[in-house]
């Protein structure tokens, strides 16, 4: 009996009551389990003493009944109530689960006697130590609400973590962190409560459980293990397989996967339930119940438990193939043992297919009345800066768009075609040229050759496919192979092909050639499987709903982009299975999926020699070739095009450009944002936020945040992707045609090669050049690939502007680790060179009103850098003055007098010009609609925020926050400063300071000051100084160096004495991130939005790719890494300062929505219509005065206490102490009244 | 530095010619030189900045050789004749690499020093450097392209073996300046005698095609474990089986396994096969020269 009741304990709680597990299984796996067990923990001793502990612990549990000591006859009843179960009773084993349960215990009569002995004798020594502990951990659950556990493991990583063993599963996988468990608890307390007996006792004794996890979590050192980032890459590596084989539909292979790693005791330790769950499911397709129940005996036999998604398998399986009522039960009744909820199904589980179908008609044969869950009540977020916009009272109607449902339906139509095919191709703007003959014959040459390539490269790809193939047969797995076979033969094939194409004739780096091709492949699964998984017809469903909202002839809505999408998720009843579950590939896994296509390519692209000098004799030459180049210590393989296939290439001059169809901005509406994973295209996969290849701890970090905090970030971004785009014509009419001539290097309108310079007079042999002409060639050499790069980057930004002419189009929006917003199409968009802003217009259009041609007047006079220090009524009388040029540069820009072309952007203020004319012809300017954007600038911006934030008042003054009637310069104010240090100093005889007697000017400080907000230091200003000292010809070269010492120590100093605050909460934000980082962590803050940010700097060792061609070195970073201290101490005052202009422009941004303003941002600068400039500069003052009046430094210290030196941390270390000082000592703030930066016009101008 | 290589070298009785790049060293060693009646001849300049590469007016102490050789009075040598000039000196550890690489790519171009003949430097180097420089093939780690063409291009001898704790330290934790090595032993400061060979230029091998030769080595033991014939098929070279077989270098040999003189005759037949003339090939060496250049 004794042995049986050990046995029962190591069956762990779901076993005791859980009568669907058929005993069949034990009988197969569980004393073999216990075996590996043994051999994995490599001494049989302390795997029974952690058997022994786990018993213990199980014991008292059971024994939440007040008796402690409880012996082997008080747990028996526990084990017989199995047979007594009536859920038994009820549900008895399908036929072919049917094993006689007594063989489990003959199984278990093999163990060794001795642990008997063990156990009894170790009971006692342990129970005192074990009790302790789980006290202590029970106060602490209190406490923590974290995520729970698996107890199993946890009981063991406790126990080993006690006897400071390394525990393999001491591995905490995002996934288990995420997985709903802390429902579980609840669920089954509650569930015990209403049924009477047995169970109650036992399931008492489960918050118990989660207690001693939580215990055993707190109180494990922060301490990781060497492997685990390997293994975690191994982790994703074995999901992202067996994903592939479900995507194929290839159960058989997919078991056949996880079975190499589950039969192997050393590699089990990398499956968790989620790898045997996706077998389940590609099971659960075919309707194999009977191997779904094998696979839930596997993960019993390696000690994990079933989660939601198993039992979803399971009951889907069921559902497709109708089976019995009382298989469903059981299987129903097991979930619940487990402490899941059915109403879970439908609310966490992300369905593909029919799935959730299915699912849904097993649980209606066994409750024919269920009824799927009511979706959860939207959240509303509490931020008491958004507490206005998001109160309902105050809630307008969203801003229409001039569409009718027609139309944006139409738009959505063109979005999801152009999607579909991953790729575009349009007509470059060079099109317009005549075509040469040469030109003409190169293109049929190429077209010939590419029908070759297509071929050997297809063939090559096939033979390769196959050689792994027969490989696979032979021994273990090809990795690569599934993903060779996800897509048909002819995509790779048209991948690589188009990688060909645009290969620059310098050649590019192996490692971005492998990236790239790897994620274009990845891109189109990802389609496929969106395809496949029907979450796209969701999507189209949803969205031509969504689209009233945003048109002109649907009702008024009153809710936000974001609040529309999820009720009307809500209302379809997706739940959440609008997400495709995870599915990205590991980054090293994308790299080596790239390197073999990539070897394929240099492989079996060829060409003959001969083809462009008959005289050569004919053979096959590859025309890829693979070389190194060496940077000073490491060297850089490089992939290079062989100069015929360049010249074949350039002598074609092909003018249609393929690209992404991201790299379009979007014909409809972006997708809101509704979720880290979800949002803007409609198929491209798209990252909320951007980050470093193969680095996780954003999206992390974003999973395990509330839903409701990101709400106004999501809604931010969705407010300026919202904002409608349409091409200025004119404008970009005369940019094509000066790029179509010969360029203009002075208008950075990028001239094309053949302008590019040639060496003077080379002789053909070049054994004969000496070492100048050497040197010249060189430098042509150099000068045509910068040339060839900008001219490429400009005909991209063009084409895509030619190709959108006559269309409006949107940019979907993202961000970077601290909140600020980009545009996802990366080449053309708003953020661009002042080229591609000068052709970029509002689709909507405004009337001027009564001031905005003056706003017109003033943006222009701003937009040509000429008086900066002029108020703004000297400017716009200014522009009244020159109205004539302007007017010139309007009419005949390219023959007149071409004022607009000394400016300092160019494009813009001839946009502009032409604008301001047309509006002042206009018989009513006030009443012209105008789609002009008009900018206003922070000035400073990041002084400003430090100037806040201290509340220094002679520093906001230089920059901007007190009203003033000019406008403020920091720079001239700290040249100043700095030059009444250097008269004192001169007059007390520092030889220097007399030196330096006037050279002292805004322009030799203006760099170290506008750095000093990201951090410069010393030796970095000295080096600024230094520089802008030499090109004064007149300063003595001799007292350089004296010089800028002196300099940059005063410039400093001015800063300090104008600045006094904003220097203490520098150095206070430094030396907290050196801290922090010091002790092993990284620097985590939350935005005042509620966004969480971490550094994401380590100290990261490159992991090594063995490929056939070459070895890549590919840099991994994740959480297990040790931060990189010196960069997370330099990068946090800047980083915390851009996490704070960024929550601003979010707050302007939601706001002006409100006000129905069109509004759209370049981080600092914020674009609107000339009509509602004030209204903009109205809210966006009162929105920094808002921010800066939250406790932002107060709540950054209250929150990283609680984050880094939280009481229940067991180590009191020194720097424990010092960091809580260093945290505690908030810097003090100076007197400035920030509400006085309500009417101060130039703080944004 | 306090100028014990010098006072060795004289009172050895040779007539000395100083470098000194440090001009707080000089007004000391003018004095000295002033006291010795012609045996030793300072000059401010720096030997490791010998004709810069950077275009525009040499400042002190860089300067040019011409220079250097004008002021000590040493006349161009033929190549095959005997040793022109005698140069001790101890290489700075931090750039020790770099000047390595200089200094053979100025040997085989016949440039700079070079110029005048085959010049014998007797340099104090870093023990691990020593250990590239005299590699045996197959030795992991040590065996570089450096290896190779600095044993193609000179006779490499070990003069002497000073232990690194022979010298004082300027480092406030008493530690030397000197760079960690991990895989090669670094106790030693070695003195080595490089003779450049005096057949260096027969055969195919010229100053003027040298730069191909350099680059070759390079690119083949960037990856040393690589096969050959992967590396050269890499480049667009066809039939490397007949090339090999004439040379008789095994098919599966790998970069590491040839010898030196393996890659001597592999450029040499490469040269014959017309192969480098190649546009591509003759662009990369370019490049390749701007980037060891820079």
């Amino acid at each position: 009996m004794s042995l049986l009741r050990l046995r029962a304990a190591l069956l762990g709680p779901a076993r005791l009551q859980g009568a669907g597990i058929p005993w069949s299984v034990l009988r197969n796996y569980s004393s073999a389990s216990a075996k590996e067990k043994a051999r994995r923990n490599a001494t049989c001793e302390r795997t029974e003493l952690l058997e022994v502990l786990k018993a213990r612990v199980k014991q008292l549990q059971a024994s939440n009944v007040p008796e402690v000591t409880v012996n082997k006859v008080e747990l028996a009843p526990l084990v017989n109530d199995k047979y007594q179960d009536p859920l038994r009773e009820v549900v008895a084993p399908g036929p072919k689960e049917e094993q006689p349960a007594p063989k489990g215990r003959d199984e278990s009569l093999a163990r060794p006697s001795s642990w008997v002995e063990k156990l009894k004798k170790e009971m006692h020594v342990r129970q005192l130590k074990v009790e302790r502990k789980l006290s202590i951990a029970a106060s602490q659950l209190a406490l923590e609400e974290q995520a729970k556990v698996k107890p199993k493991g946890k009981v063991k990583a406790k126990a080993k973590a006690k006897k400071s063993l390394k525990s393999p599963k001491s591995l905490k996988s995002p996934k288990s962190l995420k997985s709903p468990k802390s429902p579980k608890a609840k669920v089954a307390a509650a569930w015990s409560q209403s049924h009477a007996g047995p169970h109650g006792v036992y399931a008492h004794g489960k918050p118990r459980v989660a207690a001693v996890k939580e215990g055993a979590k707190v109180q494990r050192p922060e301490k990781v293990d060497k492997d685990s980032s390997q293994d975690k890459i191994l982790q994703q590596t074995i999901q992202s397989n067996l994903e592939c084989f479900l995507f194929l539909q290839q159960p058989e292979e997919a078991e056949r996967f996880l079975l190499l790693y589950h039969s192997s005791p050393a590699k089990r330790r990398l499956l968790n339930v989620n790898a045997y769950n996706i077998v389940m499911r590609n099971w659960a397709r075919k309707g194999q119940l009977q191997r779904i129940n094998r696979l839930f005996s596997m993960l019993e036999s390696v000690g994990l438990w079933p989660s939601l998604d198993s039992y979803a398998a399971a009951l889907e399986c069921m559902g497709r193939n109708q089976s019995s009522a009382k298989a469903i039960r059981r299987c129903v009744q097991q979930l619940k043992n487990d402490g899941f909820h059915v109403d879970e199904l439908f609310q966490k589980c992300l369905f593909e297919e029919d799935e959730k179908e299915k699912v849904l008609r097993a649980i209606r044969i066994v409750q024919p009345n269920y009824q799927l869950p009511p979706p959860p009540n939207p959240q509303t977020c509490k931020s008491s800066l958004l507490w206005d916009f998001y109160s309902k009272k105050k809630m307008v109607s969203y801003p229409k768009l001039d569409f009718s449902v027609q139309e944006l339906q139409e738009c959505f139509q063109q979005q999801l075609e152009m999607e579909l095919d991953n790729t575009i191709t349009i007509e470059s703007v060079e099109s317009t040229k005549p075509l040469t003959p040469q030109a003409i014959k190169a293109r049929e040459l190429l077209a010939t050759l590419r029908s070759q390539w297509h071929d050997s490269i297809l063939q090559a790809l096939q033979k390769s496919k196959q050689s792994m193939s027969k490989l696979k047969m032979v021994s273990g797995y090809n990795i690569l192979y599934p993903y060779l076979c996800l897509l048909p033969d002819e995509e790779y094939v048209g991948i690589m092909l188009q990688i060909l194409n645009t290969l620059s004739p310098q050649g590019e780096s192996l490692a971005v050639l492998a990236r790239e091709l790897g994620s274009k492949v990845y891109n189109r699964y990802i389609t496929q499987r969106k395809l496949r998984s029907r979450q796209l017809e969701k999507v189209q469903e949803v969205y031509e709903d969504y689209i009233h909202l945003l048109a002109k002839d649907s009702q008024p809505n009153k809710y936000l982009p974001r609040e529309y999408w999820e009720k009307l998720v809500a209302e379809a009843g997706f739940g959440p299975s609008l997400n495709l579950k995870d599915c990205s590939w590991p980054y090293m896994l994308l790299m080596r999926l790239g390197m073999h296509m990539l070897e394929l390519m240099v492989q079996s692209v060829k060409v003959p020699r001969n083809i462009l000098n008959p005289r050569l004799e004919p053979r096959l030459i590859p025309i890829l070739y693979h070389i190194y180049s060496f940077r000073s210590s490491w060297q850089v393989g490089l992939i290079k095009p062989h100069p015929i296939f360049s010249q074949i290439m350039s002598d074609a001059a092909e003018t249609l450009l393929t690209f992404n169809s991201s790299a379009i901005p979007m014909l409809c509406p972006p997708v809101p944002w509704t979720s880290p994973h979800f949002g803007a295209f409609v198929l491209n996969d798209t990252k909320l936020m951007r980050f470093v290849d193969g680095a996780i701890q954003h999206q992390l970090l974003l999973e395990q945040c509330p839903p409701v905090n990101l709400h106004p970030v999501l809604d931010a971004l969705n407010q300026l992707g919202n904002c409608a785009w349409k091409i200025n014509q004119p404008v970009l009419d005369i940019i094509i045609s000066i790029f179509n001539d010969k360029g203009n290097e002075k208008l950075d309108i990028p001239p094309p090669i053949s302008e590019a310079p040639r060496p003077s007079a080379a002789p053909s042999n070049s054994s004969t050049w000496n070492k100048s002409q050497k040197h010249e060639l060189l430098l042509c050499k150099k000068k045509t690939a910068e040339m060839h790069s900008l001219r490429m980057d400009a005909l991209y930004k063009l084409s895509i502007a030619n190709y959108l002419r006559d269309k409006v189009f949107w940019f979907p929006h993202n961000m970077d680790f601290r909140g600020r917003t980009y545009p996802c199409p990366p080449y053309f968009n708003h953020l661009g060179n002042d080229v591609t802003r000068a052709i970029l217009l509002f689709a909507e259009g405004r009337p001027l009103g009564p001031k905005g041609l003056d706003w017109l007047k003033i943006h222009l006079i701003n937009l040509t850098g000429l008086k900066k220090k002029n108020a703004l009524e000297e400017r716009l009388e200014y522009a009244n003055e020159i109205m004539e040029e302007i007017l010139d540069s309007a009419d005949h820009p390219l023959t007149g007098r071409k004022w607009w072309m000394n400016t300092d952007e160019p494009w813009q203020a001839l946009a502009c010009c032409m604008e301001i004319a047309k509006a002042s012809r206009s018989p009513d300017p006030a009443a012209y609609i105008s789609h002009f954007p008009v900018h206003q600038d922070g000035s400073c911006n990041g002084l400003q925020h430090y100037a806040a934030l201290g509340r220094d008042l002679i520093g906001a003054i230089s920059v901007n926050l007190m009203p003033c009637n000019v406008p403020q310069d920091v720079y001239s104010a700290v040249a100043q400063q700095v030059e009444e240090f250097r008269k004192k100093d001169a007059e007390q005889g520092v030889k220097i300071a007399q030196v330096l007697q006037g050279f002292i000017s805004r322009k030799v400080v203006k760099q170290t000051v506008m750095t000093v907000v990201y951090g410069v230091t010393r030796y970095g200003g000295r080096l600024q100084m230094e520089k802008r000292l030499k090109e004064i010809d007149e300063f003595p070269e001799e007292y350089l160096w004296e010089a800028s010492h002196y300099l940059v120590k005063q410039v400093f100093n001015g800063i300090k004495e104008m600045f006094s605050a904003t220097r203490d909460i520098q150095n206070w934000l430094t030396e907290s991130a050196k801290l922090i980082a010091q002790s092993g962590r990284t620097v985590e803050w939350v935005t005042p939005l509620g966004l969480p940010i971490v550094q994401p700097y380590y100290r990261s060792r490159p992991t090594v790719l063995n490929c056939g061609m070459q070895n890549l070195s590919v840099k991994s970073s994740n959480s297990n890494q040790k931060p990189d201290t010196v960069k997370q101490k330099n990068a946090f005052p800047p980083n915390f300062i851009h996490s704070l202009d960024s929550t601003h422009m979010m707050l302007t941004a939601l706001h002006c929505f409100r006000q129905g303003l069109t509004f759209v941002s370049v981080h600092d600068c914020y674009w609107t219509h000339a009509l509602t400039v004030d209204i903009m500069n109205q809210i966006c003052r009162q929105q920094f005065v808002a921010l800066h009046s939250e406790k932002i430094l107060q709540d950054l210290s209250k929150f990283m206490l609680e984050k880094y030196c939280s009481p229940g941390r067991e180590t009191r270390a020194l720097w424990q102490k010092k960091l809580m000082e260093q945290l505690s000592n908030v810097p003090k703030t100076g007197e400035f009244n920030l509400k006085k930066v309500m009417d101060s016009t130039y703080f944004f101008s | 530095g306090p100028g014990i290589l010098t006072r060795t070298l004289l009172n050895a009785g040779v007539r000395v010619v100083a470098l000194e790049s440090n001009s707080a060293f000089l007004p000391n060693l003018q004095s000295l030189e002033n006291s010795l009646d012609g045996q030793l001849k300072v000059i401010y300049g720096d030997f490791f900045r010998l004709d810069p590469l950077v275009s525009g007016t040499v400042k002190p102490p860089a300067m040019c050789s011409d220079k250097l050789f004008e002021t000590m009075g040493v006349a161009a040598v033929p190549w095959r004749a005997d040793v022109p000039v005698k140069i001790f000196g101890i290489l700075p550890q931090r750039k020790e690499r770099n000047t390595l690489w200089r200094l053979l790519f100025a040997l085989y171009e016949c440039s700079s020093i070079y110029r005048y003949g085959r010049v014998e430097l007797n340099i104090f180097i870093s023990e691990k450097e020593y250990k590239v420089l005299t590699a045996k093939p197959g030795e992991t780690r040590a065996y570089q392209a450096l290896t190779v063409l600095w044993q193609i291009g000179c006779e490499i001898q070990l003069l002497h073996m000073e232990p690194w704790s022979s010298f004082v330290t300027n480092l406030k934790n008493g530690g030397l300046a000197v760079p960690k090595s991990t895989w090669l032993p670094n106790d030693h400061l070695c003195l080595v005698r490089l003779t450049p060979q005096q057949n260096l230029f027969i055969g195919g091998l010229k100053p003027t095609n040298s730069a191909t030769f350099i680059f070759m080595v390079k690119q083949c033991l960037a990856k040393p474990r690589s096969r050959l014939t992967d590396r050269l098929n890499s480049w667009s070279l066809d039939n490397t089986g007949k090339l090999l077989r004439e040379l008789e270098i095994p098919k599966n040999a790998e970069s590491r396994h040839l010898y030196p003189e393996d890659y001597r005759r592999l450029f040499e037949a490469l040269q014959n096969s017309n192969v480098f003339s190649e546009t591509w090939f003759h662009d990369e060496v370019l490049e390749s020269i701007r980037n060891i250049n820079l």
